[in-house]
C-alpha cells in the first residue's frame, strides 16, 4: 500500500519536473518580452522529435541529443522572433499572442505530414537494474530524468538570477524604455529571451521523449500543462514556476490512481480555475516593487 | 428634427448572404452544399469579428460553443420533439449562458489569462459531450433527424440552403445592427482605453461579458443550423482545432468590420472545398495564411478591398450639417440637490487621507470649488495633487475622509456613476478612443452607456431615431464649441496633439456636466496651443456655467485661467486664495524654490 503511494507520488515528481520545465521556458519568455508563446508546446514536441531522429533514425550518441537539441530548438526560436515576430510586435501584444498560437499549429501540423504515424517511441538512456529506495522501485531513467531535468531548471533560475543577461531581461520587462535608455537593446534581449524559451522547450522535448513517446499531441499536452504550472506559481516568478510544476504533476499522478482517468485530464483545469478565481497572482508571486 | 436618414449600410452583409444563397438557388447541389456551409461560417465569423475584432478578446472556445448550440437543438428535437425552430432559439440561450460562463471568471483578465480559460472551457466541454454518452451519444455521435419547418420536412440541398440563408441573414442583421450601433462603438472605446471608457459610464466587465454572451449566442446559433446539415453530430467535430480554425476567420477577413468575419468565414470555408486534392496540407496552409496575414496584410481582407475600392473613386463623406442646438440641449444636469447643502459650493473635500504604506500622500486635504468657478490644485511633484484627483475621480479609494458633490457623497461611488451625477474628466495622457470618429467619441460622452440602455439604442441607430438625432445634434454642438466642428467623421487618432486634448473637453462637457476635472490640460502643448486652450476653456466656462478643478504644473497657465488655486505641498494644502496672493505666499515659494521662510 505505501509502496504504491511510493510508486504513484514518484511518478508524480517525474511528471512534474517535466512539467516545470516547460513552464520554466513560458516564464522566461513572458518575464523579458510580456508574452505568452502558445507555441512553447509545438517546439517541445519538435524537441522531442528531433531526439526520436538523433537516436533512432540515426543512430547518433544519446548525450549528443541532449547537447545539441536544446541549443537547435533555440536558436530556430530566435529565429522566428526575428523573423515573425519582430514584425508583429510593432502592432501590439493580441497580435503576437495569436500569432503563436498560429505558430504552434503550423509547427504541429508540420510534423504531423512529415511523420504520420499515431506515436513515435524513444528508448531510455539508461537501462541497468533500478535502485530501491525505502521500498520504492526507482528506475535509472526515472532518476535520471528527475534529476536532469531539475538540474536544467536550476540552472536556468541562477542564470536568470544573477547573469547579466537575467538582469537585462528583468529590467526589458519591467521598463522597457528605462533600461534602453541603460543600454539594453530591446531586440538583442528579445532574441535572447525566445534562445533560452527554446533552449528550455527543447530540453523538455529531450526529457519527455523517452517517458510519453512522441506525438501530434505532446504539443497541446505540454502548452496546457506548463501553462497551468505556471499560473500556479505566478506567471512572473520561475521558482513559482518549478513549485507549481511539481503540485500539477502530484495532483495528476494522484488523482489517475486514486480517483479516475478522467478526473486526471480535469484536475489541470480545476487547479486553473481555482488559482485564477482567488489567487490570481499565484501561490508564489515575485515581490512586486513599491507602487507609487 | 431633420428628416431620418436609417443606416442602410446595415443591411447590406445580410443582404448579401441573402444574394449568395439566391445564386446557389440556381446550383447543382454539391455548390448548394458548401455555400450552405459556408454561409454559417460567415455568421461564425462575423460573431467572432464582435469578440475578437472589436472586444479585442482571444478565444479558443468557438468550437465548443458551436457545439453547445448543435447538442441543444439535436437533443431537443429528439429527445422532446421540439419544433426546430423552436430550438433555434434555444440554441441562441445555450450558446449565450456559455458564453457568460466563460466571461464570468474570464474577464477578470485580459490577454493569456483570458485565452487560457477559453481554451479550459473548449476542452472541458468537449470532454463533457463524450463523456456523457447516455444523453450525448458520446464520441460515436448522434444522429440528427431532418428538420421539420412549418410541417415540411428539410432533407434536400436547396431546401436546406433556404433555411440557413433565410435564418443566417436574420441573424447577421441583429448582429450588423448592434456593431454599427453604441453598442459596437462603447466596445472599442473599451478595447482602446479601459479607464477612459469607465470614467464615461462604461462598465468594462459588464460590455466584455456582453460581447461574449453576444457572439457565443450567434455561433451557437450558427451550430444548431449546422447541425442537421451534417446529419451525425460527434465531439470531435468541434475540437481544439477547429476553435483555432474559427479564430483564423476575423483575422484573415478583418477584424474591424462584419464585412471583414464575412469574407473571412466564407473564404476559409469554401478554401478547403477547392484544396480537396491537397487536403492532407490543408491545415497547415491554413496556419501559414494567417501568419502570412498577420504580417503583411494586417486590416486582412476587408481591408485589401477597401484600399482596392478606394483607388477607384474618390471616398465620399457623408455631409453632416451642423445646426445650432436648442438651448435646452446646453441647460446642465437637473441634479437633486440634498437639504443641508450650501447652495454655492459644488465640490466639497473635507480631510482626505491616503497612505501608500509608509508614505503620506493625502494629509488631511480640503478644498472647496463653488459653482461655476474655476479652481485650481498645484504644487510640485509628489505633494499629492495627483491621488487628490484620483480620489475625486473615483480611481483612487481614500482612507478617511469626505468629498461631495453637490451634497451628493462620491467616495462610496464608482468612477463611472460620476458622470450621471454631472462630473466628467480629461486625461493627463490623452484617452481618446482612437479607432472611433471625433463624433463617436463625443457621443460616448453623454455617458447613456448602460449595456442594456446601448443595446435598445442601437436599435434606434439604426433607423436613426429620435435619440439618435438629439445625441448627434448634441455632440455637433460640443464639437462645434471646442473648435472641431469641420471634421466630425475623422478618425480620433489622427488628430494632433492639440485637436485631440479639444476633442477630450468635447467630450467632457457635452453632457452638460457642473464640474470637470482637468488633468494637467496642457501639458505637452505648445504655448500658443496653451493660450488658446485657456480662452476655449474660459468661453466654456462663461458659456456653459460648468465648474472646473485644473490640476496643472504650468503656473503661469494656471494663474491666469483661475479665480482661486489651492497648493499642495507633502499631502497637505497648504495655501489657498486667489492666484497672485498665493503665489506670492512665502510658504509656497519655500515649496517650489526652497526659499527659507523669514517670519
Amino acid at each position: 500500500m505505501l509502496g504504491q503511494l511510493g510508486f504513484v507520488v514518484l511518478a508524480g515528481i517525474k511528471f512534474g519536473v517535466l512539467y516545470a520545465l516547460a513552464a520554466l521556458g513560458l516564464v522566461v519568455v513572458h518575464k523579458a518580452t510580456k508574452t505568452v508563446n502558445f507555441a512553447h508546446g509545438a517546439f517541445a514536441m519538435l524537441g522531442a522529435f528531433a531526439s526520436f531522429l538523433m537516436v533512432v533514425s540515426w543512430q547518433w550518441p544519446y548525450w549528443a541529443a541532449y547537447v545539441a537539441i536544446p541549443l537547435v530548438i533555440g536558436l530556430a526560436a530566435a529565429a522566428i522572433e526575428l523573423v515573425i515576430l519582430r514584425r508583429l510586435r510593432q502592432a501590439d501584444m493580441f497580435t503576437v499572442v495569436i500569432a503563436t498560437v498560429f505558430l504552434g499549429i503550423a509547427i504541429s501540423e508540420g510534423f504531423r505530414l512529415t511523420y504520420n504515424t499515431e506515436l513515435l517511441a524513444v528508448p531510455s538512456l539508461f537501462s541497468g537494474p533500478p535502485f530501491i529506495l525505502a521500498g520504492v522501485i526507482v528506475t535509472r531513467d526515472t532518476a535520471w530524468v528527475i534529476g536532469g531535468a531539475l538540474l536544467t531548471a536550476l540552472a536556468c533560475i541562477a542564470l536568470f538570477g544573477y547573469g547579466r543577461l537575467g538582469r537585462g531581461m528583468r529590467a526589458m520587462a519591467a521598463n522597457m524604455r528605462g533600461a534602453q535608455l541603460c543600454g539594453y537593446s530591446v531586440d538583442g534581449v528579445y532574441m535572447l529571451a525566445w534562445f533560452l524559451g527554446g533552449v528550455l522547450a527543447g530540453a523538455t522535448g529531450v526529457f519527455i521523449a523517452p517517458v510519453t513517446g512522441v506525438s501530434v499531441d505532446l504539443s497541446i499536452a505540454i502548452i496546457t500543462a506548463g501553462f497551468v504550472a505556471g499560473v500556479i506559481g505566478g506567471f512572473d516568478s520561475p521558482r513559482g514556476a518549478i513549485v507549481g510544476g511539481l503540485l500539477l504533476g502530484l495532483a495528476e499522478s494522484l488523482s489517475a490512481a486514486y480517483v479516475s482517468s478522467a478526473m486526471k485530464s480535469c484536475i489541470s483545469f480545476l487547479l486553473l480555475f481555482l488559482v485564477l478565481m482567488w489567487r490570481p497572482q499565484g501561490l508564489f508571486p515575485e515581490r512586486s516593487g513599491r507602487r507609487v | 428634427m431633420s428628416e431620418r436618414r436609417p443606416d442602410l449600410a446595415a443591411l447590406l452583409p445580410a443582404l448579401f448572404i441573402s444574394l449568395c444563397a439566391a445564386v446557389g438557388l440556381g446550383l447543382d447541389s454539391y455548390p448548394q452544399y458548401v455555400i450552405a456551409v459556408a454561409i454559417i461560417s460567415m455568421l461564425v465569423g462575423i460573431a467572432l469579428v464582435v469578440l475578437v475584432g472589436l472586444a479585442r478578446c482571444i478565444t479558443l472556445a468557438a468550437g465548443s460553443i458551436m457545439a453547445i448550440g448543435a447538442y441543444a437543438s439535436t437533443l431537443a428535437v429528439a429527445r422532446l420533439g421540439v419544433p426546430y425552430l423552436v430550438t433555434l432559439a434555444l440554441a441562441l440561450l445555450a450558446g449565450g449562458a456559455g458564453g457568460w460562463l466563460i466571461a464570468f471568471p474570464g474577464t477578470r483578465f485580459r490577454g493569456h489569462n483570458l485565452a487560457m480559460v477559453t481554451l479550459v472551457f473548449q476542452s472541458v466541454c468537449i470532454i463533457l459531450i463524450r463523456e456523457a454518452t447516455w444523453l450525448t451519444g458520446g464520441a460515436e455521435g448522434i444522429h440528427v433527424p431532418p428538420p421539420q419547418v412549418f410541417g415540411l420536412a428539410v432533407t434536400s440541398d436547396w431546401s436546406f440552403l433556404i433555411l440557413i440563408g433565410g435564418a443566417t441573414a436574420l441573424m447577421t442583421l441583429l448582429v450588423t445592427i448592434m456593431v454599427r450601433g453604441p453598442f459596437g462603438k462603447n466596445l472599442q472605446a473599451v478595447a482602446s482605453n479601459e479607464i477612459a471608457a469607465e470614467a464615461f459610464g462604461v462598465s468594462v466587465r459588464g460590455y466584455l461579458t456582453a460581447a461574449f454572451v453576444v457572439s457565443s449566442a450567434a455561433v451557437a446559433f450558427a451550430g444548431a443550423l449546422l447541425a442537421p446539415r451534417v446529419r451525425i453530430l460527434d465531439p470531435d467535430s468541434f475540437g481544439v482545432l477547429e476553435s483555432i480554425f474559427m479564430l483564423a476567420y476575423p483575422i484573415v477577413g478583418g477584424m474591424h468590420s462584419v464585412w471583414g468575419g464575412l469574407l473571412g468565414g466564407g473564404g476559409l470555408r469554401i478554401l478547403p472545398e477547392l484544396l480537396r486534392p491537397v487536403a492532407d496540407y490543408q491545415e497547415l496552409f491554413f496556419a501559414a495564411l494567417v501568419i502570412l496575414v498577420m504580417m503583411f496584410f494586417p486590416g486582412g481582407l476587408a481591408e485589401l478591398i477597401r484600399r482596392g475600392a478606394g483607388l477607384l473613386g474618390p471616398h465620399r463623406e457623408r455631409r453632416l450639417k451642423s445646426v445650432a442646438p436648442p438651448r435646452a440641449l446646453l441647460e446642465p444636469h437637473a441634479v437633486p440637490v440634498e437639504s443641508g447643502h450650501r447652495e454655492n459650493e459644488l465640490l466639497v473635500v473635507e480631510c482626505v487621507d491616503k497612505h501608500f504604506e509608509a508614505l503620506h500622500a493625502v494629509d488631511a486635504a480640503s478644498l472647496r470649488v463653488p459653482a461655476g468657478a474655476i479652481h485650481g490644485l498645484i504644487g510640485p511633484n509628489g505633494a499629492g495633487k495627483t491621488s487628490l484627483f484620483n480620489i475625486i475621480s473615483g480611481f483612487l479609494a481614500a482612507d478617511r475622509g469626505r468629498v461631495t458633490l453637490a451634497g451628493t457623497s462620491l467616495l462610496e461611488r464608482r468612477p463611472r456613476d460620476r458622470i450621471g451625477l454631472g462630473m466628467t474628466r480629461t486625461f493627463q495622457n490623452v484617452a481618446i478612443f482612437g479607432e472611433l470618429s471625433c463624433l463617436d467619441n463625443v457621443i460616448i460622452g453623454l455617458g447613456r452607456n448602460a449595456v442594456m440602455h446601448a443595446v435598445g439604442v442601437s436599435l434606434d441607430h439604426f433607423a436613426d431615431g429620435a435619440d439618435t438625432q438629439r445625441a448627434r445634434q448634441q455632440a455637433l454642438a460640443a464639437l462645434d464649441s471646442v473648435g472641431l466642428g469641420g471634421h466630425p467623421r475623422s478618425r480620433a487618432g489622427s488628430l494632433s496633439l492639440g485637436d485631440q486634448r479639444r476633442l477630450e473637453i468635447a467630450r467632457a462637457i457635452v453632457s452638460n456636466p457642473r464640474l470637470i476635472l482637468l488633468d494637467e490640460p496642457v501639458s505637452g502643448v505648445a504655448d500658443a496651443e496653451a493660450e488658446e486652450l485657456r480662452h476655449l476653456l474660459l468661453r466654456i466656462n462663461a458659456e456653459r456655467g460648468v465648474a472646473m478643478l485644473v490640476v496643472e504644473h504650468n503656473i503661469p497657465f494656471v494663474a491666469r485661467l483661475c479665480r482661486s488655486l489651492s497648493v499642495m505641498g507633502a499631502g497637505r494644502v497648504v495655501a489657498e486664495g486667489e492666484p497672485a496672493h498665493v503665489i506670492s505666499l512665502p510658504i509656497v515659494r519655500q515649496l517650489y524654490f526652497g526659499e527659507q521662510v523669514t517670519a
